[in-house]
């Protein structure tokens, strides 16, 4: 086995589980009705530009940027919008929808809806950054930060890297292997337009080694466009060592380019830029089709669900997630819990009528044996979860000071560094719930350190 | 229908607290079953009474004193019980391992809040406290002089059977060299590695121990570092010694090989509760443990050093972990 590289600190090796690999990317079927959420990326929430009454088209703008930090929301169906209002989220926190109900299937126009490769790459870069931005596209890795403010490095930092993540670390997770092996071409072409808006650093597609044939099939995919274009001939694809949460933004830089971004750093500091595979696919579609982020892929999988009910879907972004559970034949039988993304990161659905947003990447159905917390132990001080943590953080010291309300000692001891991996809690032999104690103690520092005057 | 709802992670690593000490009770199999059948029956009874009075005693302090359910079944106890009864002489009498067992969980654990509290590691402890209290009992080697006697199969004989570094001691004490002492006792490693008669139930078989190593290495229940670095700081300050005086000071493998090192090392340093949580501290532990082991071994009273200098860094811990932690991430360059 050749010496594959991975991140330096922690780390866990989760079951893959990778049941719905095979399942090719089906159409979902369109919705009576959607809810399109203002609040879908990191940021100021989106401002509604249409009211009660309008008709409005698929791909059409129905809201603004709330601010800098903040994204375009296009409409994913023809038809009347009919409210405009608060609602509830998977996690019942009441947020802006607009709720649209679909007559028909009318594009905009403006929207190259043919299947043809394009792989000329336009050469003004600002342009390219515009599409984005116009188009609405955000991180669909996780935190959905609006792409085209990463493309942009501030003054005075520039990109030495841009790594493409296709790592896809989440145990069930198969939307981003499903987009390699299917779009791989319109991949590699939105990653060589992201190259090109940052002016031209080195490209590395990171993919763990677990999925053999994506390595295979974009390795392919890269020379041929690479022989006709040498506008491809910087891009690399890197096979990683499978270990989680390798597509941490900050382990991805450190597994592949050996860079650490510092305490309370951006990956920028270090000059990295990091995007996700269906982030990259829709930078493609809407710089090269003018179309705007209103589909994504969706896994629906867990070990309860039968085979022939384990999907991919692309799906309309603000079809409610109880349609799509329909559509794979309703709750599978020994479902306890739902959870919308991986069973690592991703959030358990309190209201299953909520909508899908832009960052949905999967329904995981797990079961009760699967999911119900073992009752808590005493800390046998056996320091799993401190080999675990990525980021070389004491998690056990971490609740202890949490629950004494140390803040000085929590602040030295890093507690603001904790990406929320959950690898601590993953592998406390004592079950201690040491991420939600620890969550709570990051929110808490950060608002302490953002509420010191700045010198 | 209602859905479970609760914050990430929503999976769970399959290991717990009960697995991790399974392993370990898995991991002293080789050596308890050598040290059963060299010792037989006596051997047993020590065994059985060691498990049975720690988890009772456990068990009776939750009830009766604390009123709070009992942890027995996280196995802790058990592992107390069998490493205590590995650390005794076969000769010992059941009365003495009873009192050991209660000390090791009744005074060593519990009073300090319990599993994950103890200061000190219960079966060294209680070892050590059996050796101040009852010096004799706990120096008589005596031991069957063969497998059938040891089970009763043929007339019950015992040899009075000395420890190696007792015998050293001794010797070097009444003015004989290294040389002198070993041509008078028929000392091989080879007997030292498979099974000999002579010290603690559990040390034995140095190869039974080592099995026990590489599979809790195996299943990560322990990191090497600690136990390495023991091993190191024995080697290296025995070979200088040795190298210096040879007819003063034992060699690398007569120390390795003797006095508990191995159990000691491999089962008792590495106690999760009571050694360091960050590697460094391991290493600094470690060499620590090696450091006081040899300075008793060739200066002090007692032949052998291992129980004292475990029980002695044991205290250094605390101060161990508030200096030494895990390299944090983007902190290094």
């Amino acid at each position: 086995m050749e010496n594959l590289s991975t991140f330096s600190i922690g780390g866990v090796h989760p079951d893959d589980r990778k049941i719905s690999r095979d399942c090719p990317i089906e159409v979902l079927p369109l919705p009576d009705k959607v809810f399109v959420s203002m609040a879908q990326h990191l940021g100021a929430p989106a401002k509604p530009l249409v009211v009660p009454g309008d008709t409005v088209k698929v791909g059409q703008l129905i809201a603004e940027p709330g601010g800098f930090i903040s994204a375009c929301v296009h409409s994913p169906v023809s038809g009347t919008v009919k409210s405009v209002g608060l609602r509830e989220d998977l996690a019942g926190n009441k947020v802006t929808h607009i709720e649209i109900v679909v007559e028909g299937d009318k594009w905009e126009e403006s929207i190259d809806r043919t299947p043809d490769l394009v792989t000329e790459l336009p050469e003004d870069k600002a342009w390219i950054l515009d599409r984005i931005k116009q188009n609405g596209v955000v991180g669909l890795g996780g935190a959905t930060f609006p792409t085209h403010v990463k493309l942009a490095p501030p003054p005075g930092k520039t990109a030495d890297f841009l790594l493409i993540n296709g790592a896809e670390c989440e145990p069930y997770l198969t939307s981003d292997y499903r987009v390699m092996m299917e779009r791989g071409a319109e991949v590699l072409v939105g990653a060589a337009l992201m190259q090109k808006a940052l002016d031209g650093p080195r490209c590395i597609i990171g993919i763990e080694e677990n999925k053999p044939e994506a390595i295979d099939h974009l390795s392919e995919l890269l020379s041929g466009l690479a022989d006709r274009n040498p506008a491809y001939r910087h891009i690399e694809i890197r096979p990683l060592k499978k270990k989680y949460p390798q597509g941490g933004e900050k382990q991805l830089i450190d597994a592949l380019t050996g860079r650490q971004v510092k305490s309370m750093g951006l990956p920028i500091d270090v000059g990295a830029v990091v995007q996700n595979i269906g982030t990259t696919l829709a930078v493609y579609e809407a710089v090269q089709k003018n179309k705007p982020l209103i589909t994504n892929v969706l896994t629906v999988t867990g070990d309860c669900l039968p085979v022939e009910r384990q999907h991919n879907y692309l799906f309309r972004i603000g079809v409610p997630l109880s349609f799509i559970m329909e559509q794979a034949g309703g709750v599978p039988e020994g479902a306890e819990k739902i959870i919308s993304g991986g069973p690592m990161m991703g959030k358990a659905v309190a209201r299953v009528d909520a909508t899908t947003v832009k960052g949905s990447s999967a329904i995981l159905y797990l079961t009760g044996e699967q999911t119900l917390r073992r009752p808590e132990g005493p800390c046998i001080r056996c320091g799993r979860c401190a080999d675990a943590c990525p980021m070389g953080l004491e998690p056990f010291l971490l609740k202890k000071l949490a629950e004494a309300g140390d803040f000085t000692a929590l602040e030295k001891n890093a507690v603001h560094d904790c990406i929320e991996c959950g690898c601590c809690q993953y592998s406390c032999p004592a079950n201690l719930s040491l991420l939600d104690t620890i969550r709570i103690a990051k929110g808490d520092m950060l608002r302490i350190i953002k509420s010191r005057p700045k010198n | 229908m209602a859905f479970v709802v609760s914050p990430s992670p929503h999976i769970h690593a399959p290991a717990s607290t009960a697995s991790i000490m399974r392993d370990v009770l898995i991991a002293l199999a080789p050596a308890t079953l050598v040290s059963l059948v060299f010792y037989g029956w006596a051997e047993l009874l020590l065994v059985a009474v060691c498990i049975c009075a720690c988890m009772l005693t456990e068990w009776a302090i939750e009830r009766f004193l604390q009123h709070s359910p009992s942890t027995i079944g996280d196995c802790s106890a058990a592992v107390t019980g069998l490493l205590l009864a590995l650390n005794l002489p076969s000769s010992c009498p059941w009365w003495v391992a009873v009192i050991g067992s209660i000390f090791a969980i009744g005074v060593v654990k519990m009073t300090f809040g319990g599993l994950g509290q103890n200061v000190f590691n219960p079966a060294i402890a209680a070892r050590v406290f059996l050796l101040v209290s009852f010096p004799s009992i706990m120096t008589d080697w005596s031991a069957p002089a063969s497998i059938s006697s040891a089970w009763g199969f043929s007339q019950v004989d015992a040899v009075s059977g000395a420890t190696p570094l007792g015998v050293v001691s001794e010797g070097l004490r009444s003015g004989m060299t290294l040389d002198e002492i070993f041509a008078a006792h028929s000392f091989s490693y080879k007997e030292m590695l498979f099974a000999r008669v002579g010290g603690s139930a559990g040390e034995l078989s140095a190869l039974a121990l080592l099995v026990g190593f590489v599979y809790l290495l195996a299943r990560k229940v322990i990191k090497a570092t600690t136990t390495l670095s023991i091993w190191a700081t024995i080697i290296g300050i025995s070979m200088v010694f040795s190298f210096i005086n040879p007819s003063s000071y034992t060699d690398p493998l007569f120390n390795m090989l003797t006095g508990g090192v191995l159990l000691g090392s491999i089962f008792m340093a590495t106690d999760y509760v009571t050694s360091p949580m960050s590697n460094t501290g391991c290493v600094i532990y470690g060499f620590g443990i090696g450091l006081q082991t040899m300075l008793i071994r060739y200066f002090g009273a007692y032949p052998e050093g291992m129980s004292f200098a475990i029980l002695l860094m044991n205290a250094f811990v605390p101060l161990i972990n508030r200096f030494c932690h895990q390299p944090k991430f983007g902190r290094a360059k």
